[in-house]
């Protein structure tokens, strides 16, 4: 048992975990938006608060109910919602590569390291246990330089509030003969949430980039800097 | 269950979540933000009109009409639906939400934004929010051009409560109807160019990050008698001259064009990463191309005549086909419909055109270009005045070469008013994914 614990420990030191789970998703078919230009200079743009961000009742690891709100505030948070079966090229295995690139980018960033976090919240609190979303989170959940949280929730009808909070649509998908699938329609969003659990930007697949996202959370974090220089 | 069997029950399941989940469009039925999921690919099943109330017709208010447009449907043809939201305020153009469940539909006159919604059941959009504060909130008058950002909803002023001149700006709100923030448009002279301030149309290219605007003019001349202002040398000077290039992310104009004649529809041709925009000049009859010269920067310049433009044929609404192959541009005053080339954007060849009424609006077609529809009103004010103000809704088929008349709707034999914009809707089980993002 030692011996386990002694070889995980060294997986972890040794290999990162983003790059464990880059090759472990590497069959994963994601698309990424086009990005044929600069993104403008950290600090150099406003984020004007679109929204608070939704709370509700949900799951980590565990049946013990905890709320949203723990994980969307006194940090840069970005949260999205996914499934953990979802294949769409530009559905959620874009969003969780987008959160992987922008981790590496937080890890090799001063200015950033220690100040954000990335919530993945499950669409299907059917089959999504909190069990599942912890082997959907894989090394990442155990990795202490970006804290990344792989929620849950009790049922749709716990879900239902915080996804109208956000303003997240999910439909289930029927089959012909009119019978629910496990398929999800969703459209992919990403939400930037400052150290005051307010929505500061949006992200869709058209703008899901990992560069512009890094200097979104610099310009908050410039922000809440400047705030404390007064 | 053998293996055979779950191994194709596995694949089975495998694409049918390849197919169901929404992405987002790079263009919705070829003009709307390419934030707009739930591209229609197929077959429109309702066509929602925004129209204007006329005094003493039915119940004289606007309202949204909505037209069952599957030719299926024992319906077609026909209003299925209408919802009044009382008084007249200068209905003019709507937008959705990203997520296609809401229409945003504005007033130029008193400046209220109508939210319907038309994804619980698109065949009977139910009113549920009014927002009343686009003016309080951010100083713009004429709420016209509803464009969805994630999350948001951009909407591009048409004048201002100081001087109902046509300075303007953007304002943007949440898709909750909450204000979230304004940006000028550019006016003076500055190392970026000399902007006029007027706004018009909003259009958005993702994968540069540009925004461009167009320009119009003021509350003051929009809501004149069209007779009277023409007549009017001073009026006649307060329209828009030019467009401005922003930088999207950042929400800061980087570049403004000198575009004489009042610039207004902006289309985007996003097709194999082609990256030009096409826009109409009304007072000029002109179409001009912004696009990037071989040094990156960019540049308008004008390419084509749109009818003979001493006679001032008045260039309204522009449509681009998904390949950006295609132009469809409707003239006012003629009451033409004109189809254009668009295979070389620097010299578009008109190849098609027929008069589709005695006045013509907006035009809008289906994402495989067969179907395009019409409708009359351009203002309450602007629109031709006895016989020949005709309100329709007219249908076609396009094979190419021609357009072939399905279904007329006359809106004033109809009591419902005035037609202007339009939007697609389907239901769930018709809405196609789009095949790509950017």
């Amino acid at each position: 048992m030692k011996a386990a614990r002694i070889a995980l420990l060294a997986i972890l030191v040794i290999v990162p975990a983003s790059g464990v789970l880059q090759t472990a998703r590497a069959q994963d078919p994601v698309r990424r938006p086009v990005q044929d230009f600069v993104p403008p200079a950290a600090g150099s743009y406003r984020l004007p608060p679109i929204q608070d961000a939704g709370n509700g009742w949900v799951l980590e690891g565990n049946y013990f109910p905890r709320r949203l709100a723990r994980y969307t505030h006194d940090a840069y948070t970005l949260l999205t919602f996914v499934y953990t079966y979802c294949s769409d090229p530009v559905g959620c295995p874009l969003a969780y590569s987008t959160l992987d690139a922008v981790k590496n980018g937080v890890v090799a960033d001063q200015r950033l390291r220690g100040k954000v976090r990335l919530v993945c919240l499950s669409f299907d609190p059917t089959h999504d246990t909190p069990g599942a979303m912890q082997t959907y989170g894989g090394l990442n959940i155990r990795d202490t330089r970006v804290p990344w949280h792989f929620l849950t929730t009790y049922s749709m009808t716990t879900l239902a509030p915080i996804l109208d909070g956000y303003g997240q649509d999910i439909e289930v998908v029927h089959d012909a003969s009119g019978k629910a699938t496990r398929a999800r329609t969703h459209m992919l969003k990403m939400f930037l949430i400052d150290r005051q659990s307010r929505v500061r930007e949006i992200y869709s697949a058209a703008f899901l980039q990992p560069e512009v996202i890094l200097n979104d959370l610099r310009t908050l974090a410039m922000e809440d800097a400047a705030m404390q220089a007064r | 269950m053998n293996t055979l069997t779950r191994r194709v029950a596995t694949a089975g399941l495998l694409a049918l979540l390849l197919i169901a989940t929404v992405r987002t469009a790079t263009a919705d039925e070829t003009c709307n933000s390419p934030y707009t999921a739930r591209l229609i690919k197929g077959q429109e099943q309702f066509l929602h009109v925004w129209v204007l109330g006329v005094k003493g017709m039915g119940d004289g208010s606007d309202k949204l009409v909505t037209v069952d447009s599957d030719p299926k449907s024992k319906d077609y043809g026909k209003v299925i639906h209408t919802v009044s939201v009382g008084g007249r305020g200068e209905a003019h153009h709507m937008g959705f939400t990203d997520d296609r469940r809401y229409l945003w539909a504005g007033r130029l006159d008193d400046n209220k934004i109508f939210v319907f919604d038309v994804g619980s059941d698109p065949a009977k959009p139910a009113l549920v929010r009014t927002i009343d504060n686009f003016e309080s909130s951010s100083g713009y008058v004429g709420p016209h051009t509803f464009y969805a950002t994630p999350g948001r909803v951009m909407i591009q002023g048409l004048s201002n409560s100081k001087d109902h001149g046509g300075v303007t700006g953007i304002a943007v709100y949440s898709n909750a109807g909450e204000f979230v923030a304004k940006y000028d448009m550019p006016t003076g002279k500055s190392a970026i160019g000399t902007g006029d301030g007027y706004g018009y149309d909003i259009g958005i290219n993702p994968a540069k990050n540009v925004m461009l605007t167009s320009s119009f003019t003021g509350w003051t001349n929009y809501m004149m008698d069209l007779g009277t202002l023409i007549k009017d040398p001073e009026a006649m000077k307060n329209f828009g001259s030019t467009m401005a290039l922003w930088d999207f992310k950042a929400m800061k104009p980087t570049q403004v064009f000198e575009v004489p004649g009042a610039p207004l529809e902006i289309r985007w041709n996003l097709a194999g990463g082609a990256d030009w925009a096409i826009t109409a000049t009304a007072l000029t009859s002109k179409l001009w191309l912004i696009k990037q010269d071989k040094d990156g920067k960019w540049q308008a310049k004008a390419v084509a005549d749109i009818g003979d433009p001493s006679k001032i044929p008045l260039p309204v609404d522009i449509s681009i086909t998904a390949d950006g192959k295609g132009l469809w541009v409707n003239t006012f005053m003629d009451g033409k419909t004109r189809y254009f080339d668009m295979t070389n954007p620097e010299s578009p060849k008109q190849t098609y055109e027929i008069v589709s009424g005695k006045q013509v609006n907006m035009v809008s077609q289906s994402w495989d270009g067969k179907r395009v529809y019409l409708t009359s009103s351009l203002l309450a004010n602007w629109d031709k005045k006895g016989a020949d103000d005709e309100q329709f809704l007219r249908a076609y088929d396009w094979d190419g070469k021609q357009l072939t008349r399905k279904f007329e709707l006359d809106f004033y034999a109809l009591k419902l008013g005035r037609a202007h914009h339009m939007k697609f809707s389907a239901k769930p089980a018709q809405v196609a994914a789009a095949d790509r993002a950017r």
